[in-house]
């Protein structure tokens, strides 16, 4: 995986130089919101159960994915839906304090689709789901902070579709 | 490598979110962010000079080495050897972390410049006289976070590395 800092040290060192200007100006806005990022994992994590909670209740639960034919019937595929929601808010919050969305790529996204589809798992819900999920957060750590991570439930959203 | 990848790295490994501590340190790194980038403008701007007066320096002390044999490209290779790993702190500098220094510059160093014939002993003397000579050109607290990365250079130099040889008893030892 890349963060915002190693993506630009391997991009001048391909070069062999410095840091430019532009990417020292990179570096300075990521390092002041360093605050704002620890603050909203430190939120994120210590209410991620609650999160995922009204994620499905707003996204999914009364919907006919979870009655009888839905892909989320059964608690069996219903627990393995919350647990993927669980992951997503996880390696969300990872790629929002690395500031790059490179983790997702490689740990959640690299084959999700696929094996989403040979599940019968729709991806349509699934979008609707994280976009749930970055209301759901925003209005927990702030629009700010909302705006950080939201970036990065997108970028799972675009990876799905 | 980063502090911050390192965390990231550390919590998937557990399936969980950086602890309470973890992210501390990722605040305080980030808050000492403007005072690592000031510190690596300041060491590009005096990189040449470091360089250029090592140099000199090291040729003083060991005169008869491949940089000084007269041969010019010989000796732009060295300068710029030096350079790069004077950038390669710069790096490290704004990554709060050696590990630039380490994957770029460090693993392999002695095998390459065994491959091409330059003696360790000269390019560790070098190193020790652009160390002499960046403590003289920076401040003292620019000299304090500054000054550890060349010495993690010097000591990869000066330590010994594998193969390593084991006591196990009598017979023939061989190389681990």
């Amino acid at each position: 995986m890349q963060d915002a800092i190693t993506t630009l040290i391997n991009s001048s060192d391909v070069q062999g130089k410095y840091l430019d200007d532009a990417s020292l100006e990179n570096l300075q806005s990521y390092f002041r919101s360093g605050d704002l990022r620890a603050r909203a994992a430190m939120t994120i994590s210590a209410n991620a159960s609650m999160i995922v909670t009204k994620t499905v209740a707003k996204a999914l639960l009364y919907t006919d994915i979870t009655a009888p034919g839905g892909n989320m019937y059964t608690c069996r595929r219903y627990a393995a839906c919350v647990r993927d929601m669980d992951y997503f808010l996880r390696y969300g919050t990872y790629a929002m304090l690395a500031g790059d969305p490179s983790i997702l790529d490689e740990r959640v996204l690299n084959g999700l689709k696929e094996t989403y589809n040979s599940l019968g798992v729709p991806v349509g819900a699934t979008v609707r789901a994280v976009q749930a999920m970055k209301e759901v957060t925003t209005e927990m750590v702030g629009a700010e902070a909302g705006r950080e991570i939201g970036t990065f439930f997108d970028h799972i959203c675009s990876g799905l579709s | 490598m980063s502090i911050v990848k390192q965390v990231i790295l550390n919590a998937d490994e557990e399936l969980r979110y950086p602890t309470p501590g973890e992210l501390r340190t990722i605040r305080s790194f980030c808050k000492t962010g403007e005072e690592r980038i000031r510190l690596a403008r300041t060491l590009e701007e005096k990189a040449q000079a470091i360089v250029d007066r090592g140099t000199q320096k090291f040729w003083q002390v060991c005169p008869k080495t491949p940089s000084n044999s007269g041969d010019r490209r010989k000796t732009g290779a060295a300068k710029r050897d030096m350079g790069w790993y004077i950038r390669l702190i710069s790096y490290c500098l704004l990554a709060g972390d050696d590990r630039p220094l380490r994957e770029i510059g460090l693993v392999g160093m002695k095998e390459l410049y065994t491959n091409i014939g330059i003696p360790l002993a000269n390019i560790l003397q070098y190193l020790r006289c652009l160390k002499a000579e960046a403590i003289a050109l920076l401040d003292e607290a620019e000299a304090a976070a500054i000054i550890p990365y060349f010495d993690e250079i010097i000591q990869e130099l000066a330590l010994p590395g594998p193969p390593y040889y084991m006591n196990d008893g009598p017979g023939e030892s061989e190389p681990v």
